[in-house]
């Protein structure tokens, strides 16, 4: 018999984030798609799809009306570091699981949370590893004023500073703000060796075309001298920035021109459901690999409570269009492997460089200042205190 | 030059936490593991030899016996668990002096934030400490300071109190010593510097 199993999937597929919300929801439709055609799986997923419309204070509700009228223990869903930590409470009442499948910027390890997406030391650590010897330690920090952009360009000023650089600007926008004039002007004149880009959506386009503006009338801002580099910059959006995103710089676990044959079925059936156009990207595959992961644990464990669930996902590998892809047990972060890749012309990502293996998780840098140069990494605080002799 | 902003990082910090093994523990040595630290649980006795950077205490049961010193004595920061609010508890658990504190139950989120907090409060108040102690001393010492402003006056034939004051300090930067121990050799029999 073929039980049906409710699924809660929230994306905010209108409002100022749209492009990315649509990009999620199509990955978690197509796994659901897979998974509800295959004979692997004893159930149904019946999805219930939310839209918040990218109003933080309605993620909670939708979801806890959700979660209260289908019964599901599962909710794929967020976008931005703001939904998932309304979010979070509610998962936590309803002892449900949150499957977030994006960047983000780490110091956080949830227990009711899976996080599929790149924490920072599988994102902006990589990313300026390659970029400071390149271009320079004098960065320009820009970014939406929240807290992915606040925290991502703190470790970005860290980062400037262990390699002897600073931060020659630092601006924020609002979310959904597109004047980003003053923003441009104050890079012209400060000259930063590299642009780091935690905008997310329409600032982010808008930034674009000015940069590629600035370019145009100065070529010490051409893309070679002086990239835009981003940690959440994928294939949905390109088509939006056109030619502007040529020669720029994004990290990502996952490009649609990645090789291998995993990846190249993959396309295949991206290409089948959606068309040839349609590419795949960092947002689409997490999105696409929580519904797929919630499935093969459900089947393996012969239930969709969580903690079954949990328990099977972070104890094995699975196979996924990034190769074998393991949970970290100690906290349900994705072992991800980092790659980074340059706009080409056309609007494809081209790879340049990729991480050696997949990098375990460290969402809280623990490990990056263990293993910074040591006048990096003060230990002052650190002291041999003897509780009892 | 301001020194800029660093993450705050505690791997390697050996973390004791004095509560009843459960859920509480569970969940803390969990944390703890994600932070690249190392946590040992002790109910209801410290073990001999236990060492630690920081100090996890149960509000609810503990009692002054269980702290090898006395309460606000303790070397390193404290962070207690709170479960009962009620105010007799919260009110022994203050005289230990805890820079932070977590409620229980534990979710999966708190013991980063408390642990900032508790080592940023934890070494300003040593400081704070530190300063107060100085400045006991230099209190403690006044006698001698006006003795040997009236050695001065004496011995150099000074008018005022304000001029040998000032020779006394003079003396006292052009030694690169403080005050009060510039009063001490100008007192001293011989004259000469303390070892």
């Amino acid at each position: 018999m073929i039980e049906p199993v409710p699924l809660t999937i929230l994306f905010s597929t209108s409002g100022p984030y749209a492009a990315l919300g649509r990009e999620a929801l199509d990955g978690a439709l197509m796994a659901l798609a897979e998974v509800n055609s295959s004979d692997r799986h004893h159930f149904t997923l019946v999805p219930e799809i939310c839209d918040p419309a990218g109003q933080t204070e309605s993620y909670a509700p939708l979801l806890d009306r959700s979660l209260r009228r289908s019964g599901a223990r599962h909710a794929v869903g967020g976008i931005t570091s703001w939904s998932r930590k309304e979010m979070i409470p509610t998962i936590e009442r309803h002892q449900a699981l949150l499957w977030y499948g994006c960047p983000y910027e780490g110091f956080e390890a949830n227990d009711r949370v899976v996080y599929l997406g790149a924490c920072p030391n599988q994102h902006i650590v990589p990313l300026l590893a390659y970029a400071l010897p390149r271009h320079g330690a004098r960065g320009g920090l820009v970014g939406s004023n929240y807290i992915w952009g606040w925290e991502t360009n703190r470790i970005g000023r860290e980062l400037l500073a262990d390699h002897g650089g600073q931060a020659a600007v630092e601006r924020y926008l609002p979310l959904g703000d597109t004047d980003v004039q003053r923003l441009i002007d104050e890079i012209a004149a400060k000259r930063p060796d590299f642009i780091l880009n935690t905008l997310i959506g329409p600032s982010s386009y808008a930034f674009f075309a000015a940069y590629a503006r600035l370019a145009a009338a100065d070529p010490a801002f051409a893309p070679a001298r002086r990239p835009v580099l981003s940690c959440n910059l994928t294939e949905c959006e390109l088509p939006e920035i056109g030619p502007a995103a040529f020669g720029h710089l994004s990290t990502a676990p996952y490009f649609d021109s990645l090789p291998g044959a995993d990846n190249a079925a993959f396309r295949q059936r991206i290409a089948a459901r959606f068309g040839p156009e349609r590419k795949g990207s960092a947002f689409f595959l997490g999105a696409w690999l929580g519904v797929h992961l919630l499935a093969e644990a459900m089947r393996e464990a012969g239930t969709d409570d969580p903690d079954a669930v949990l328990r099977v996902v972070t104890s094995r590998r699975f196979p996924t269009p990034l190769g074998p892809l393991a949970i970290d047990h100690r906290t349900n972060h994705a072992i991800l492997r980092p790659h980074l890749a340059r706009v080409a012309e056309g609007g494809r990502f081209e790879i340049i460089e990729s991480a050696a293996r997949p990098i375990p998780p460290d969402p809280y840098l623990a490990e990056y200042a263990a293993q910074a140069p040591a006048a990096a990494t003060p230990r002052g605080q650190r002291s041999n205190l003897r509780v009892v002799r | 030059m301001t020194r800029p902003f660093r993450t705050p990082n505690f791997r390697g910090w050996r973390a004791l936490v004095l509560h009843k093994p459960g859920p509480v523990t569970e969940a803390l040595l969990r944390q703890f593991g994600r932070l690249g630290m190392q946590g040992q649980v002790a109910w209801p006795d410290i073990p001999a030899g236990s060492a630690a950077e920081v100090l996890f205490f149960d509000a609810d049961l503990g009692h002054d016996g269980q702290f090898p010193w006395p309460p606000g004595g303790a070397p390193m920061p404290l962070i207690a668990l709170i479960g009962s609010e009620a105010p007799g508890r919260v009110e022994w658990a203050l005289t230990h002096c805890p820079q932070a504190h977590l409620l229980k139950p534990l979710g999966s989120a708190g013991v980063y934030s408390a642990l900032v907090i508790a080592s940023h409060a934890h070494a300003a108040q040593s400081r704070l400490e530190q300063a107060v102690a100085s400045l006991r001393s230099r209190l403690s010492r006044r006698p001698a300071v006006l003795q040997a402003v009236l050695e001065l006056m004496r011995r150099e034939g000074i008018e005022t109190s304000e001029a040998a004051y000032a020779r006394l300090r003079r003396l006292a930067m052009a030694s690169q010593r403080s005050i009060e121990d510039t009063a001490d050799d100008l007192l001293r029999p011989d004259g000469r510097r303390r070892a």
